[in-house]
């Protein structure tokens, strides 16, 4: 083993081997697939991208085999962030579980309530006052834009351009505090409850909106201005990270990302929860399937969402926004599965009771951990800097995927 | 006696040896002073003698000290306009408006630890940013800041900002190798990469203007372009500008090229495993070459230090000399009339304010009028302070239209960069070369 | 509640379900014994009758005395969920086979299982630990893991205490204090 002197301090003498930087993890490969990515071929080089990288959304961490600049293999490495919400919330009373539901998607909370929330309806039999339902799918399509607003934003911000992202926030920041006024909370909600929600419109929520959603038509279309008629912006996500529709289906996408390939599944619309049956809307989709469809789908959404929120507003009916709920919750043993459709695809929540009053199992589904699984599928032979395009358009949340 | 001793205890160790060293440090000038005054003749002599030599140091020296300045004002300008585009406020809090806040990230990095990875090369790794500092001072020297003030002025010194230019690709190299980093390795090979392939529509880009001036000397260059602003070669060559300042982009490393650094990819590329004083050189190099590319840029396409239009000569006009005795009377009674003067309108208005403070007022007002009217004498005397104040105002519009595409472009991919450069700048360049070419045997120059 | 489907899953695999096909709400469940599962998939995925396309969700449940499976389907054929058990896997040594065939993006969520509830998946081809580091030994989801920490001794669930802080029992007994769901 050979030393040399440190160049920090002289009376230091390093190993060379401390130095070295090793890509073959310290272990056995434990299985085929890992073996097959770590063995390292001539002329090619690993590149560990994370989990303190500028562009990684949270704290997720790839290992990328590169060929020069073009991507050979990609290994995502998940877990940084894991907290065990599931046995959390294993041990946590009914009611309690729904804080834990905020942190997880922290870009768009409510829809990690609501799953919850319906699913221990289901459980529970409980029917939701009509009034609670419109507040929910209204604070909920708010949650949508503000949530594609800064998925939008961060897209153009992963590219190299700053100044989208600030404009996306003004109009984020709108709605966060709009829901502030009824939530108490800009980010981490806890608004729905268990037959309900919790606290009824207010004057400045209502007052908020109005004057919001007279520009935001304007608003949302100035934005997009700015990137869709940027010819650089175009032709970094145009063609970059196309999956067609049936492996999009084989690789369990749900939400815009599979709209953008041309599934029209919107469990809106394909399984319809809440008060969506009542609302008129379209389900846009687009064919290519690339990046720029997924990014494009998201400003289509943006559009039919600020419809079902006029429509909510003028159909909203009057009545109280909780059910009678017991404060102790012990349903019958069985199992309930309750699914929305969130900002970035399938929230589901599969909760199974045995009779007490916590949950006995929680399993929380989140789309991100799917569309991230098909890096897999969609680097290869792509360059290093369209996984920054491919990364932004899937538009993950290491908090929903590391749960 | 005692206060003295407790002043100098609570005094901390920089302060008590700023204290004794400024009295050192003034007599030490006294000395030099004296010893000058002694020996200034034989100095003066050398100095006639080896004149050009000295000449060229001090405008080295020079050079070598503006850049510092000139990189803090083009941080402040990048902070605060893209805060602007933004709709932020920007840097607000050290200075006036946040101006001296890139002083303090200036002292920042000087104070950080600066520490070497233990597997980087050494002496590349400290070698890198010198290389990248210096080739980029070292194009300053051929730049005409103003007629006569230019540090050398040579034959062949566009070719030189070229050579020079494409040294810095060099330290990039050095310092993405030597870091033992694989973000630093990319970095540096996409600048050699993205370097070596925009130096060919750059050089080919200027190639026309240099046939329709006839030689390559920048003043010289320059001062073709005098009279109206019809003169300038960017109306002669639209296509040679828009090609030149394009590559010139490229070579500054800034949005939409500046893939060497692209942050949300490769950390920092080539500089990420530098710290403190280190890094400090390749940003200051970074600004200093937005600097350098916007004057040179002004100095082939428009204009240099020429005005737009043909400037009426006033110095007739306002020759203090022609006074005469009234010079002297003037410079006797004016400051005191003017101060006056200008203090009465605090006077007169504002009945709660003491009358020393109205007087105060009226003389740094009266200050600022005179520090103004000395300008304007001296913009209309001397042709090199108007030269440069035309030359500075033209260079920072190009320097603000660099850090407005920063705050709106996204970055290009790296085969996107190339091909752009190959593809579509190499064959425009050709093309503007062989028009120019075709046009001068069928008109002439 | 769907009726056709559930008169169409017993018309085409009757005796070979573990129980009735129940139904609450939305949701029509079935449960099929471990080794069915990739035939009944397929056919569920395929059968023009079913044509359940998208996996919803795959989970790992630990009843405390057995391992379980859970699929949940979506198809345009009927307006219901359908959740597949697979179930009673042996808690010492729980093997099912892998739908990664039918569905690529299962593989991820059958690491997860494999991670929480150390259910081996035969046929997946990456089956390793997603969230845990990889030299960890034990499996956090299932129920007879040793929750050292506060919160489960912290007064929020407010009537009774799931499982108490304490040191982990010989081998032989067990922790498990639940019924099976």
């Amino acid at each position: 083993m050979t030393t040399h002197a440190s160049m920090d301090d002289p009376r230091v003498t390093l190993d060379e081997q401390l130095g070295s930087f090793e890509p073959i993890p310290p272990y056995p490969p434990r299985t085929e697939r890992e073996h097959e990515f770590y063995t390292v071929a001539d002329g090619e080089m690993l590149v560990n991208i994370g989990p303190h990288h500028p562009s990684t959304h949270g704290v997720l961490r790839v290992v990328m085999k590169l060929d020069g600049e073009r991507v050979v293999d990609i290994d995502p490495v998940l877990g940084y962030l894991h907290r065990g919400v599931e046995k959390l919330c294993e041990n946590a009373d009914f009611h309690h579980t729904i804080s834990y539901m905020d942190p997880l998607e922290y870009v768009s909370s409510l829809f990690c309530e609501w799953p919850a929330v319906m699913a221990y309806e289901k459980l529970l039999d409980i029917k939701v006052p009509r009034r609670a339902e419109y507040i929910r799918v209204l604070t909920g399509e708010l949650n949508r834009i503000s949530s594609h607003l800064l998925a939008m934003g961060f897209h153009a911000l992963d590219l190299g351009g700053i100044t989208p992202i600030l404009y996306s926030f003004i109009e984020r920041d709108e709605m966060v505090e709009m829901l502030a006024s009824i939530t108490g909370q800009r980010m981490l909600f806890n608004y729905f409850r268990i037959g309900g929600v919790n606290g009824d419109l207010n004057h400045e929520f209502m007052s908020r909106l109005g004057d919001w959603m007279g520009r935001a038509t304007a608003q949302v279309e100035a934005n997009q201005g700015l990137l869709n008629e940027n010819e650089v912006f175009v032709r970094r996500n145009r063609g970059v990270g196309t999956i067609d529709s049936q492996t999009a289906l084989k690789m369990c996408w749900t939400g815009p990302n599979l709209r953008a390939t041309g599934v029209p599944f919107d469990i809106r619309r394909a399984h319809p929860y809440s008060v969506y049956p009542e609302l008129d809307f379209d389900i846009p989709t687009r064919s290519e399937g690339d990046s720029l469809a997924r990014y494009l789908l998201r400003i289509d959404e943006i559009k039919q969402s600020l419809r079902i929120i006029d429509q909510c507003l003028h159909q909203m009916p009057d009545g109280p926004v909780m059910a009678q709920v017991p404060r102790l919750m012990r349903p019958r043993p069985g199992r309930a599965f309750a699914t929305v459709e969130g900002p970035r695809g399938q929230y589901s929540i599969y909760a199974v009771s045995d009779g007490t009053d916590q949950p006995f199992r929680f399993r929380i589904h989140d789309p991100s951990f799917l569309h991230l699984q098909s890096f897999t599928l969609l680097m290869p032979g792509q360059l290093l800097a369209d996984w920054m395009t491919i990364n932004a358009s899937l538009d993950p949340i290491m908090g929903g995927i590391d749960k | 006696m005692t206060v003295m001793s407790r002043a100098w205890g609570r005094l901390t160790l920089p302060g008590k040896v700023i204290f004794t060293a400024i009295p050192l440090l003034l007599a030490l000038g006294v000395a030099l002073a004296l010893v000058v005054g002694i020996l200034g003749g034989p100095i003066v002599e050398l100095a006639s003698q080896y004149g050009a030599v000295l000449r060229f140091l001090v405008a080295a020296t020079i050079i070598l000290v503006i850049t510092i300045p000139t990189a803090f004002l083009i941080i402040f300008m990048e902070m605060k306009i893209i805060a602007f585009m933004n709709l932020r406020v920007g840097p607000d809090r050290v200075g006036p408006w946040g101006t001296l806040l890139s002083v303090v990230h200036g002292l920042k990095v000087l104070m950080k630890e600066d520490f070497t990875p233990s597997r980087a090369d050494p002496l590349i790794f400290t070698l890198a940013p010198v290389v990248v500092y210096g080739s980029s001072v070292m194009t300053l020297v051929v730049l005409p800041f103003a007629p006569g003030l230019f540090a050398q002025d040579f034959n062949i010194g566009l070719l030189y900002f070229f050579a020079m230019g494409g040294l810095a690709v060099v330290g990039l190299l050095m310092a993405g190798w030597s870091s033992f980093n694989k973000y630093s390795l990319l970095g540096g090979l996409r600048s050699a990469a993205q370097m070596v392939s925009y130096e060919i529509p750059l050089t080919l880009s200027v190639a026309g203007l240099l046939l329709l001036a006839g030689t390559m000397s920048v003043n010289q260059l320059v001062a073709n372009q005098s009279g109206w602003f019809t003169n300038w070669y960017v109306f002669q060559q639209p296509l040679g500008f828009l090609i030149f300042f394009i590559a010139v982009t490229a070579e500054a490393n800034r949005t939409p090229f500046d893939l060497t650094e692209a942050d949300s990819e490769i950390v920092a590329g080539f500089a990420t495993e530098y710290s403190g004083m280190r890094f400090g050189f390749f940003f200051f190099a970074e600004y200093v070459n937005v600097f350098i590319v916007s004057a040179m840029t002004v100095a082939l396409f428009f204009g240099g230090w020429n005005a737009p239009f043909p400037f009426p000569a006033l110095a007739i006009l306002l020759d203090p000399g022609s006074l005469g005795i009234w010079l002297l009377l003037g410079i006797a009674i004016v400051p005191l009339v003017g101060t006056l003067v200008l203090s009465l309108p605090f006077l007169l208005t504002r009945s709660a304010m003491p009358a020393w403070q109205a007087i105060v007022l009226g003389f740094v007002l009266f200050n600022v009028a005179v520090v103004g009217l000395l300008g304007v004498w001296a913009f209309v005397s001397f042709d090199w302070v108007a030269g440069l104040l035309w030359f500075l105002a033209k260079t920072y519009v190009f320097v603000f239209t660099f850090v407005w595409m920063r705050a709106t472009l996204p970055r290009v991919r790296i085969d996107q960069l190339m091909g752009f450069a190959w593809k579509w700048l190499m064959p425009a360049a050709l093309l503007n070369l062989f028009v120019t070419a075709g046009a001068i045997l069928v008109v002439g120059r | 509640m769907d009726a056709a489907l559930k008169r169409r899953l017993e018309a085409r695999f009757g005796e070979g379900l573990q129980g009735p096909v129940r139904q609450r709400h939305d949701e029509t469940e079935i449960r099929i014994a471990p080794a069915q599962v990739p035939d009944v998939l397929r056919t569920l995925h395929d059968d023009p009758d079913f044509h359940f396309q998208l996996l919803a969700d795959l989970a790992g449940v630990d009843t405390g005395t057995a391992m379980q499976v859970v699929y949940h389907l979506w198809s345009t054929t009927t307006s219901d969920w359908l959740r597949v058990i697979a179930d009673g896997l042996p808690r010492e040594d729980p093997r099912v086979p892998s739908i990664t065939f039918l569905w690529r993006g299962a593989e991820w969520m059958e690491r997860e299982a494999y991670d929480m509830f150390g259910i081996i998946f035969e046929g997946n081809r990456d089956l390793r630990r997603i969230y845990m580091p990889a030299d960890y030994t034990s499996f956090p989801l299932r129920k007879d893991f040793y929750l050292p920490d506060d919160a489960a001794r912290s007064p929020g669930g407010g009537v009774r205490h799931m499982e108490q802080p304490q040191a982990p029992l010989a081998p032989g007994k067990t922790l498990v204090r639940r019924t099976r769901a």
